[in-house]
């Protein structure tokens, strides 16, 4: 059951990305990008994946400005500020007081 | 003091708009806010001065969100089961009340605040897909023997008009999760998205959404003025504002009776279901420091929202306030 949500999840993504029409699950899969390869490493855990498609319409509390969706930190980074929003069991946290702030060189410490 | 200085700017800048003078005060107020609103948006230390309630208690402002917080952790596992309990299932009647009223077509966009766990953005996928199938239906029923125009309108159609998407959006990480535990075991989540942000700072872009809803979430924000100009903000033009809240229940019969039930039993349920007395006392009363039903229609005109109308449900326990961005 847990498979057949997320994989309708998955194409949900491929699907907003190729506009193909409605095909069999299963041969999308393989083609698809990004996103797919790390569902497919994870396999094994309950990790829920992050929807690439909210990012059309998420965007920084404080700046405004679109976000960058870091796959190995699984964070929401935002350049300009130099702050990474988590993102915990697919849910992406947009408080900018839970945000992290990107010290260049330095070790990475919490906002709050 | 910074806070109230972005409200009066903001006022000040709307009138402005409508053509009348401001004085050299209102100018400077306005330069000295844009310092004044960059530091508002990184700290609140400003706010601590103020007060506002939390139930009938007062608490200083930065108090406030703490405090809520910490009621939906607590109550987030049980928050359907109570609602069920409290309102005696009437609380499905009021959600299905403000979707008929909403009537959303294929192809919307929700923005589902203080969504926590999903019974507005749920009842809106139910909605779409109905209304997608009556759609299906009609066609089906009309295309028995299709015209040379119809064949050719078929051949070149996109594949699909946008997909409606629900994005549900609450401060609370748990009541979120209990949400998207929901969605999980329903099965539904096509289109249905989760997000944890403040309703004071909503971390969408201008003119994105068609809908937003707030259901029952609107008076435990420590701000409401900020969260309505961010609702504004967030909508596209022509887009509608919908604010399902507890309100002033006029018939003086029925509101002694309501007070009764209110504070005698909801806090006891509360305590035998969830374990948590006190937050359901918080419930109570915040409901009475909420404004009524003129007041509140107010404060949207206020935020800059054209035909605010409100509806009473189940004799003024429940209004139902719509406005639009025009």
């Amino acid at each position: 059951m847990f498979k057949n949500v997320l994989s309708r999840l998955v194409t949900e993504t491929v699907r907003s990305r190729r506009y193909a029409p409605n095909g069999p699950v299963i041969q999308r899969l393989i083609p698809a990008s990004g996103p797919v390869r790390t569902f497919t490493d994870r396999k094994g855990e309950a990790q829920p994946q992050f929807d690439a498609s909210l990012l059309d319409v998420l965007v920084c509390p404080l700046s405004k400005k679109p976000l960058r969706y870091d796959a190995e930190t699984n964070e929401l980074i935002n350049e300009e500020l130099g702050i990474a929003y988590p993102i915990l069991d697919g849910i992406p946290n947009m408080i900018p007081q839970e945000a992290r702030l990107i010290q260049k060189d330095s070790a990475e410490t919490p906002t709050h | 003091m910074a806070a109230s200085m972005r409200l009066l700017v903001r006022r000040a800048i709307r009138l402005s708009h409508k053509n009348i003078t401001l004085t050299a005060a209102g100018a400077a107020a306005r330069s000295d806010c844009c310092r004044g609103s960059l530091v508002c948006r990184c700290f609140s230390d400003e706010a601590e001065d103020r007060s506002t309630h939390f139930g009938f208690e007062t608490v200083p402002e930065t108090e406030k969100a703490k405090r809520v917080y910490k009621v939906f952790e607590n109550v987030a596992q049980k928050y359907d089961i109570m609602n069920d309990a409290m309102s005696l299932g009437i609380h499905r009647m009021w959600k299905d009340t403000l979707l008929h009223v909403m009537h959303p077509q294929p192809g919307a966009q929700l923005l589902d605040v203080a969504g926590g766990t999903g019974d507005i953005s749920f009842r809106f996928l139910d909605y779409i897909r109905s209304q997608e199938e009556r759609q299906k239906r009609r066609v089906a029923r009309s295309s028995q023997t299709p015209s040379w125009r119809d064949i050719s309108n078929n051949y070149s159609t996109q594949d699909e008009p946008r997909e409606s998407r629900a994005v549900v959006c609450d401060i609370n990480k748990e009541m979120l999760k209990v949400g998207k535990q929901k969605a999980d075991s329903l099965g539904v989540s096509a289109g249905l998205s989760w997000v944890v942000g403040d309703a004071e700072e909503l971390p969408f872009d201008d003119d994105q959404f068609d809908i937003y809803t707030i259901a029952f979430g609107i008076r435990n924000v420590t701000h409401i003025d900020q969260a309505l100009q961010e609702a504004l903000r967030v909508l596209k033009p022509g887009g509608r504002f919908m604010c399902l809240e507890f309100s002033k229940v006029n018939n003086p019969i029925l509101s002694r009776i309501y007070d009764a039930y209110s504070f005698q039993m909801i806090p006891v349920i509360g305590e035998v279901i969830a374990g948590d007395w006190k937050s359901y006392q918080y419930l109570v009363e915040s409901i009475r420091k909420f404004p009524n039903q003129e007041e509140f229609k107010g404060m949207i005109e206020d935020a800059g929202f054209y035909c605010v109308k409100y509806y009473n449900l189940t004799g003024g326990v429940v209004a139902l306030h719509s406005g639009f961005k025009l």
